[in-house]
């Protein structure tokens, strides 16, 4: 029987995740662009990302646009296996196969 | 572990936010077409106003370089998903026919001046923007009516300023339409 993803479960991550997913696999988003999709402030998107991150689930890259710093965080493979197990999980929830 | 109402509010959550994603993508790359073709429908109308006699040549130009613009944009930005060759050719069709049915309205139905046709082809081409808008996302439907809206308005009371009007009107509305684009 597999589990729910504790991680991705909180829901501003799956929301993170779920953005990410939608991508091609190299593709990423910038943090403004993140921010924007999931509603979120700048502290709670950077802390959640974080967590993300350790978890190897995330890339973050920073990089100089001009003057500006710039932010792109990026779905792992680990990262889209992960949030395909867990909204697999979801589907099996609905199902009627756990409870 | 969560029941089926939380896993199901958990999957709206996503397919929500998918769409977000879609669109926001969607608007990524119109916003850039709106850019080019306002700056060329500007320029075009700038032309017409200056220098009448040149009308046609502007147009013909802007026609070619707002289409070359948007198969550039294709090219440099493939779809994720690939649709095979049918969709080029489907794309295609639709320049096709757009032309072909606006040359048949107003030169073989009917034979507009140049006001009818500053007048025409940006309502005409604002219906496709409005008509995309029902699927595609409301700032479509309103950067289309907002234009079709200013574009009567300066036929029926600018007077022999209307290239200029449809200058700022057309081609800036679209620039401006398009940055706004960015910004949802």
């Amino acid at each position: 029987m597999a589990e729910l993803d504790d991680i991705i479960h909180q829901p501003l991550r799956l929301k993170i995740m779920a953005a990410l997913n939608a991508l091609p696999a190299t593709a990423g988003l910038e943090f403004a662009r993140l921010k924007k999709l999931t509603g979120a402030t700048d502290g709670n998107l950077g802390a959640h990302i974080e967590t993300l991150a350790k978890a190897g689930y995330v890339s973050v890259d920073k990089a100089f646009v001009g003057k500006k710093p710039q932010t792109t965080v990026t779905a792992t493979a680990a990262g889209r296996g992960a949030f395909a197990r867990h909204v697999a999980t979801l589907q099996e929830i609905i199902a009627g196969k756990q409870v | 572990m969560i029941d089926s109402k939380e896993a199901s509010a958990a999957l709206a959550d996503i397919d929500d936010i998918v769409q977000r994603v879609k669109q926001s993508q969607l608007y990524e790359l119109a916003s850039l077409a709106a850019v080019w073709w306002g700056v060329v429908v500007f320029a075009a109308n700038l032309v017409t106003w200056l220098w009448p006699i040149y009308a046609v040549y502007a147009w013909v130009a802007a026609d070619a370089l707002g289409v070359g613009g948007l198969i550039a944009l294709r090219v440099l930005n493939p779809p994720h998903r690939h649709h095979g060759a049918g969709l080029d050719v489907r794309l295609l069709l639709v320049f096709v026919l757009f032309f072909a049915l606006g040359y048949l309205c107003t030169n073989v139905v009917g034979h507009f001046g140049p006001r009818q046709l500053g007048a025409f082809w940006p309502i005409y081409f604002m219906l496709f923007y409005t008509l995309a808008g029902l699927w595609f996302g409301y700032a479509f439907v309103a950067i289309g009516l907002g234009i079709s809206a200013l574009t009567l308005i300066g036929f029926f009371y600018i007077g022999e300023a209307f290239p200029l009007w449809m200058a700022f009107v057309n081609g800036g509305g679209l620039i401006l339409g398009g940055l706004w684009m960015r910004r949802i």
